[in-house]
């Protein structure tokens, strides 16, 4: 198990971070580093997903056309990336140049604590209830190569829940299972955690250094505080934060973890400098959190809705307001369609 | 109104409570509010997480998610507070005041109140050791092991979840929630399902309806008891594992399919 988990965390992460240095060329967001183009380049992957599965799904298009559909569509984008392997190849060179700067003791503690999160969770498991619809969904895509039209929980044949028609997230990591040749049970319980949950604090550690750009060493105590926060939380409900321990591979879950934070970070990004690539990227990661559940569809752009507003008001920028509105569109408009659906 | 604000109470007890990861987070804010020069990031690390406190127990704007997200899961929207950006910021701008071992020992400090304020979520109430690398209950592994694939099944409530996750080409006749949402609480298959809920399985009644509906394989747990012959209607004992006995259709042969719905 330890080879397919290496060979689908180095697919993802260098698929991903050669989308993400394509994508930050197009969006003229230059020396952004290998972490910012690993993580918007999985945003990327997530909204074309969300783009190209939900009219293949309505149109009731077998598994093995969408996932050559997409497999070209990711070549290309990583094609694109190997182009810009300049860049790559300069931030390369600086990481390993700074690595060094990366050993303060909060960098140290986050780690500790990634690694035995990782560790515990790779040795227990926790059942969840809702897998039999999610994961069987996966299941079912590879087996029978029908995209939703079997009801995962029995295999038997069904009309569309229209609750998640537009939220196949679980067509994901069946993408990922056929790529591998794992199947979906294993790469969402064993796997996905391994992909999710570093992913997760990728995003803590890009909110940290741009707050603390001069400061290494807050850095990595935000980080550190950020991590220990994920591993003690409050409640009887799954909140937020305790879904990247639990269920990493559930939607919902990635939606709480990675999803928010991610926008959070777009927000604060649009917040200092007003770059059209920013929007843009603020854009794709709505459409990308619209992949992973409904709930993304619904609550990406209440939330970014509510920053973009204080900060418009604060800036007393019209403008500010409609760049953030327009960030929501895909959100909006595939809200729009989930009611319509719905009613 | 009554309705709202009890359903936003309980939500929100049962996302914070047990815990002073809430008290943490306020005064985080607060002391964002208070502390912070810049005023962009003031605005989203303090102001932000407060106004979308705001929001959820705003009566108008909660009926309005409610409507829009479903009552069952309005706590969803807490999710929006983000505790993991604001509680390290707040932090992190006690600790930017401060320098060498100070520093570092109101780190630790924090770190220390955060383990203690909150809740262990890595720990034996939500997880068990796993051995196998599905994941899944190890009885399941058992009978899935056992049964050839590509039939129709009838399984006992436990392992409706799961079978399917370890052999995807099992079909079952009913799944969990098997009178809730996702079935019909009428016909045939609401009938066996709850023909084999009664504390004692009557055979005379499970029998012809495992029949009629085609299920190729039964599996009980083993205290279960019957009244009545498996033979009468055509199956006989396949085989049992420690917890789990399993029936199959005498006219089943090895290596058919015996799907109720084929590709």
């Amino acid at each position: 198990m330890r080879l397919e988990i290496l060979l689908t965390a180095g697919f993802f992460l260098i698929g991903t971070c050669l989308t993400g240095y394509a994508l930050c060329r197009v969006l003229r967001l230059k020396h952004e580093g290998i972490l910012f183009s690993v993580v918007s380049g999985a945003m990327f992957w997530w909204a074309l997903m969300e783009l190209i599965l939900v009219p293949m799904t309505l149109n009731l298009k077998s598994f093995h056309d969408f996932t050559v559909l997409y497999n070209i569509l990711i070549g290309i984008c990583c094609l694109a990336g190997v182009f810009c392997w300049k860049e790559l190849l300069e931030d390369v060179r600086e990481v390993l140049k700074t690595s060094g700067r990366y050993l303060t003791p909060g960098h140290l503690a986050a780690f500790g604590l990634i690694c035995f999160q990782l560790y515990f969770i790779h040795h227990h498991m926790y059942l969840e209830w809702d897998d039999t619809y999610y994961v069987n969904l996966a299941n079912e895509a590879v087996f029978s190569d029908k995209i939703y039209w079997v009801y995962p929980e029995t295999g038997s044949f069904a009309d569309f829940d229209k609750r998640y028609v537009l939220s196949l997230w679980p067509i994901f990591y069946a993408w990922l299972s056929r790529l591998t040749g794992v199947i979906p049970t294993i790469m969402a319980h064993t796997i996905l955690p391994w992909i999710m949950i570093p992913m997760a604090y990728g995003v803590y550690e890009l909110i940290g250094r741009r707050i603390f750009a001069e400061d290494r060493e807050l850095q990595g105590m935000f980080l550190a505080l950020a991590v220990l926060l994920h591993l003690f939380m409050s409640g009887t409900h799954t909140s937020g934060l305790t879904f990247l321990s639990i269920t990493p591979w559930v939607g919902k879950g990635v939606l709480a973890a990675v999803l928010f934070p991610m926008l959070f970070y777009l927000v604060l990004r649009t917040a200092g400098q007003e770059k059209t690539g920013d929007w843009i990227l603020l854009g794709v990661t709505c459409m990308g959190g619209c992949l992973l559940s409904s709930m993304g569809i619904m609550l990406s752009p209440l939330f970014v809705g509510v920053a973009v507003l204080l900060t418009a008001v604060y800036k007393r920028k019209f403008r500010y307001l409609c760049c953030g509105l327009g960030a929501c569109l895909p959100c909006i408009v595939l809200g729009i369609y989930y009611i319509y659906l719905k009613h | 109104m009554h309705g709202f604000f009890e359903i936003a109470r309980t939500d929100f007890a049962a996302t914070f409570g047990g815990a002073w990861i809430f008290p943490i987070l306020a005064a985080s804010m607060v002391w964002i509010l208070k502390a912070e020069q810049n005023k962009t990031l003031k605005l989203l690390f303090g102001l932000l997480p407060l106004a979308i406190l705001g929001l959820y127990w705003c009566p108008l704007s909660g009926l309005v998610f409610m409507k829009l997200l479903g009552e069952n899961v309005y706590w969803r929207v807490l999710w929006l507070v983000l505790p993991a950006v604001t509680i390290p910021y707040a932090g992190c701008l006690v600790l930017k005041r401060l320098e060498g071992l100070r520093r570092y020992g109101a780190f630790l400090v924090m770190l220390a109140v955060i383990a203690l304020g909150g809740q262990k979520v890595l720990s034996a109430e939500w997880f068990e050791a796993s051995v196998n690398v599905y994941k899944v209950p190890q009885y399941v592994v058992s009978v899935c092991d056992l049964l050839p694939g590509r039939v129709h099944v009838l399984a006992s409530n436990r392992l409706t979840p799961y079978l399917r996750l370890y052999d995807p080409t099992i079909t079952l006749e009913y799944a969990r929630n098997a009178m809730g949402y996702n079935e019909d609480s009428e016909g045939p298959v609401a009938e066996l399902y709850n023909a084999v809920q009664e504390p004692e399985i009557d055979i005379d009644v499970v029998g012809p309806l495992a029949r009629q509906q085609a299920c190729t394989f039964l599996i009980f747990s083993i205290s279960r008891t019957y009244v009545g012959d498996w033979a009468d209607y055509g199956y006989r004992k396949y085989a049992d594992t420690d917890e789990f006995v399993i029936f199959v259709d005498e006219n089943y042969k090895e290596g058919e399919d015996a799907r109720k719905w084929e590709d």
